[in-house]
């Protein structure tokens, strides 16, 4: 006993704060409420709006992340390495309604009014804007590590062999990246998914337009149609199990491999 | 010809390179030195990899020192193959073609020279050791550098097979020409290789007549006592 005192802690307390939460959520699901949300063309407006969002919003942080990695294999010393690193982590400290409000000041109406009687907030590309903010750090990160993993002698030889440290990036580097670009497109897919502060503060919550499934379930709580915020939550659990899985299935194949 | 003045190297105020000066011909040049007594940090010097604290480096007359590694035209073979694992073994020898560099006539050559041909298609992880060495010398020399620097390229080997690859790299070096560097800690491995040795302790080489000699140099500099009388 004395030996698994860890896990005997752990494991209650885990399935108390964790596992249980997610289960009472499920357990209220109702069939009149299933069947109304499944109806409201909002809902599957949202569900548009949040998957075709957090995949641009993934994809242009992995871009950004791919320039990270670059920094991170050949620039260490740089000033804008030294920032970018440190900008790595301040979307966990910074709570998100400071970033939706950053991002409303910095492409809202004062300073983008050009595109727009709004700027670009309110709009779909606010919502893209806003979950990119949050997102591409996670993705920064994995292609840093991934970067770590790479033997350096081996972009010693392909210098040696004449290629700048551009060509020996993208030739030599990136092809040996693919499961972190993988890693780092689904974490900042999923990450991006589960946005609500960043994306209502700087996209909104208009429904058809720029609602997204984290604040559908918000406006349903609070109109009071808590049999629809269910439904919603399910279907949003469901969805980034099925996302944590598949990077945790593609893992396991890489461990094999 | 390659030509080392004075290259002076510290890492945290701890001397790597203690003013190391060589000036070699068309020969193999072995250095031989204990793990951490900067042989390999001169080769990095050399290629361009590390930048020193003070000194030059010269080929053919020309100062190199503040070139970058891909201008340096030098052939660098690491301790560890470091082939690109996601190219085929003739993919990775012939990569520096596609840098506009080597040529096929010469590349051809030495995959001939060291048996390649069967594994040519291969992925460098299913090569055994031996041929990843191959294929990493054949990658280098297929560049048609001005110098040649290998750093152990056959510490990963058994000795049984080195003993088979060690003539195969000295044919081919030999073959290349050109002012080769080749470090390691193996007086046996040296004295098969090499036209010419060095000892290099603590930062500082010194030529020495024969392999054999730089036991007695090295065991002085750090007062070894031989427990064989």
């Amino acid at each position: 006993m004395s030996r698994n005192i860890i896990a005997v802690i752990f494991t209650p307390l885990f399935l108390l704060l964790v596992i249980y939460p997610l289960v009472a959520l499920l357990f209220r699901l109702e069939s009149n409420g299933i069947a109304r949300t499944l109806v409201d063309p909002f809902f599957w407006d949202s569900v548009k709006n949040t998957i075709v969002a957090a995949a641009f919003a993934a994809a242009m942080g992995l871009l950004l992340a791919i320039g990270f990695g670059y920094l991170h294999l050949f620039q260490k010393n740089t000033f804008i390495y030294k920032i970018a690193n440190l900008m790595n982590d301040l979307p966990i400290a910074l709570p998100h309604t400071v970033a939706g409000l950053a991002l409303l000041l910095a492409f809202g109406r004062n300073a983008f009014g050009f595109v727009g009687n709004t700027g670009l907030a309110f709009t779909i590309i606010a919502v893209i804007l806003a979950m990119f903010f949050v997102s591409y750090p996670l993705a920064a990160r994995t292609l840093a590590s991934g970067v770590e993993k790479i033997e350096k002698e081996v972009i010693d030889v392909a210098r040696t062999l004449g290629d700048t440290p551009t060509k020996a990036y993208l030739r030599i580097a990136l092809p040996n990246l693919g499961e972190a670009l993988f890693s780092g497109f689904v974490l900042a897919f999923s990450r991006s998914l589960s946005e609500f502060a960043a994306v209502i503060m700087f996209g909104g919550n208009v429904p058809g337009k720029t609602q997204v499934l984290a604040s559908y379930v918000f406006t349903k709580v609070e109109e009071g149609e808590l049999e629809m915020a269910v439904t919603a939550s399910a279907f949003c659990v469901v969805l980034s199990l099925l996302t944590v899985s598949i990077l945790g299935l593609r893992r396991l194949r890489y461990a094999k491999n | 010809m390659l030509k080392i003045d004075k290259l002076c190297k510290q890492y945290n105020n701890q001397p790597v390179l203690n003013q190391v000066s060589l000036d070699m011909g068309p020969k193999i040049s072995v250095i031989i030195g204990l793990n951490g007594s900067g042989k390999s940090t001169l080769l990095k010097v050399v290629a361009g990899i590390v930048e020193p604290d003070s000194g030059t480096v010269y080929i053919d007359r020309q100062d190199i020192t503040a070139l970058d590694p891909e201008e340096r035209k030098i052939g660098y073979v690491p301790q560890h193959p470091a082939l690109f694992n996601h190219l085929t073994a003739l993919e990775n020898m012939r990569y520096c073609l596609k840098n506009g560099r080597g040529s096929e006539k010469i590349l051809d050559r030495y995959v001939e020279m060291l048996g390649l041909k069967d594994i040519l298609t291969k992925k460098p992880r299913t090569l055994s050791g031996g041929f990843k060495s191959r294929v990493s010398l054949v990658r280098s020399l297929a560049s048609q550098p001005k110098v040649m620097l290998l750093d152990e390229p056959l510490s990963d080997i058994d000795v049984a097979v080195k003993e088979k690859l060690l003539p195969e790299f000295k044919k081919v070096l030999k073959d290349m020409g050109i002012p080769t560097l080749y470090v390691t800690h193996d007086p046996w491995e040296a004295s098969l290789l090499g036209d010419n040795f060095y000892a290099m302790v603590k930062g500082k080489i010194t030529e020495i007549n024969s392999a054999d000699d730089a036991f007695d140099i090295i065991k002085a500099s750090y007062n070894i006592k031989s427990s064989v009388s």
